[in-house]
């Protein structure tokens, strides 16, 4: 690959970390704390090789192509998975198929300070907007916000109850646990009787034997 | 053959007393708008072919570092970061016009202590042998008189194990790219310069000062010569520029 095209694609990686960290001071302040570590990160597909240096200063992160020196953790696995294991509770390194070389801490550290990641949007609207449009902006979006989680949390009781009681395309929860209760003590009620005409079964055999 | 008192100024041959004025004259006409016209002409890209360039140099805090052809400070300004209060930087250039402007940016974007500026000819540089951990010249080798004394001036002041990046404009990898090149060098580039900079005919001989360089294997042969070794280079953007590398062993 064109060293420029690499130069390019760490330059890109680099500035949207920053950029991220300028509007989250709590987790900048935490990854500041990792200077002088050194994350590798090879990935197999698409393939391409990074190292993201951690230092105090303005620029926490600067990511590199080519990296001579010492490399704290190295990562190698698909984009995917190391976004995965970076970003979902829980999710560990063997499971998603990533290959774990040299200092777990630091791992453990950035996956940490990524889980809790909570960017201020509305700082970064303010710089380019101003405050005033920014704050409405921010307001809309949060109504929306609250408005399509309001949705998203009603939605479905609104529609069982559409289902049950308007269009009565399923029974209603009470009469379907009824349904259920007495679909149980049937079946007991027969596993009984099938373990009577056994036992009956096995008592006529034996007086006709004997 | 070359007449062995001339060296060529672009495409012109001149007195090889004559050229470093002359040079000198094109950089005091550019200087102001040096920075502007990179960006323009490049369409950004030289900064991509510097960060490769610093990585390459795998320079670490407390170094010493020499950027020579230094200009308006573009790596000096990166290294100063990267070697900290306790390493150093020197901003070498010949032109004085080069140098203040590369000062003034440099202070203005609050990098100071760990750097200096020195008025440098990277033919017989002003510093004591085996003194830097790392050497960079980054466009600046092709307007030097003599390229193998300033190789070999490098080679005496670099520290053994430390390492020379030249970067500069080479030879395209393909000819279809060279073509294209050509009419963009010579065709838009001078109009350019007039446009922005007011001044045509700078831009013509940095286009014509790009087709008298060596290309790659030619200047890692150059460096060779002048006593490094591991010698490799890098193309980029398709062989337009090339990095090239050299340890002092």
């Amino acid at each position: 690959m064109d060293p420029s095209i690499g130069a390019a694609a760490s330059a890109a990686i680099e500035s949207a970390i920053n950029r991220a960290l300028r509007y989250d001071p709590a987790s900048r302040a935490r990854l500041q704390k990792l200077a002088g570590k050194v994350l590798g990160v090879e990935l197999t597909a698409p393939r391409g090789t990074w190292y993201c240096v951690f230092s105090d200063g303005e620029q926490v992160v600067t990511v590199h192509n080519h990296w001579e020196g010492a490399v704290t953790t190295r990562l190698t696995g698909s984009a995917t998975a190391l976004l995965r294991l970076l970003r979902e509770d829980g999710a560990t390194a063997p499971k998603l198929g990533i290959s774990v070389m040299g200092s777990t801490a630091l791992l453990a550290e950035l996956q940490a300070a990524l889980g809790d990641l909570d960017i201020d949007w509305e700082e970064a609207l303010a710089e380019s907007l101003g405050d005033v449009p920014a704050h409405t902006i921010g307001q809309a979006l949060r109504s929306a916000g609250a408005w399509l989680g309001g949705i998203a949390s009603r939605g479905p009781r609104h529609m069982a109850e559409a289902a049950t009681e308007e269009w009565r395309v399923s029974p209603p929860r009470a009469q379907f646990e009824a349904f259920v209760d007495d679909l149980a003590d049937t079946s007991l009620a027969l596993d009984r009787l099938a373990a009577r005409v056994e036992l009956l079964r096995s008592k006529m055999a034996a007086r006709r034997d004997g | 053959m070359t007449d062995p008192r001339k060296t060529h100024f672009g495409f012109e041959q001149v007195p090889v007393g004559e050229k470093a004025s002359r040079v000198a004259g094109v950089f005091h006409s550019v200087a102001a708008k040096y920075d502007l016209m990179n960006d323009l002409m490049s369409g950004g890209i030289h900064r991509l072919w510097k960060r490769f360039t610093i990585e390459m140099s795998a320079a670490r805090p407390g170094q010493r570092i020499l950027d020579i052809a230094g200009g308006t400070g573009d790596l000096t300004a990166k290294f100063s970061r990267i070697v900290g209060a306790e390493g150093q930087v020197i901003l070498a250039d010949i032109n004085d016009s080069m140098l203040r402007v590369g000062r003034d940016k440099l202070l203005d974007h609050g990098i100071a202590g760990n750097v200096h500026t020195v008025q440098a000819d990277a033919q017989y540089l002003p510093f004591p042998d085996n003194h830097f951990d790392c050497i960079t010249i980054a466009f600046g080798l092709r307007n030097v008189t003599d390229k193998d004394l300033a190789l070999r001036s490098m080679y005496r002041v670099l520290k053994p194990g430390g390492r020379l990046l030249v970067l500069e404009f080479s030879k395209p990898e393909s000819s279809l790219l060279g073509k294209v090149y050509d009419e963009y060098s010579f065709r838009i580039l001078p109009h350019m310069g007039q446009l922005i900079a007011g001044d045509a005919d700078s831009y013509r001989y940095l286009a014509e000062s790009i087709r008298m360089h060596p290309d790659q294997e030619t200047l890692k042969g150059m460096m060779e010569d002048a006593g490094f070794s591991g010698c490799e280079y890098h193309n980029m953007t398709g062989g337009i520029v090339a990095l090239h590398k050299g340890i002092k062993p």
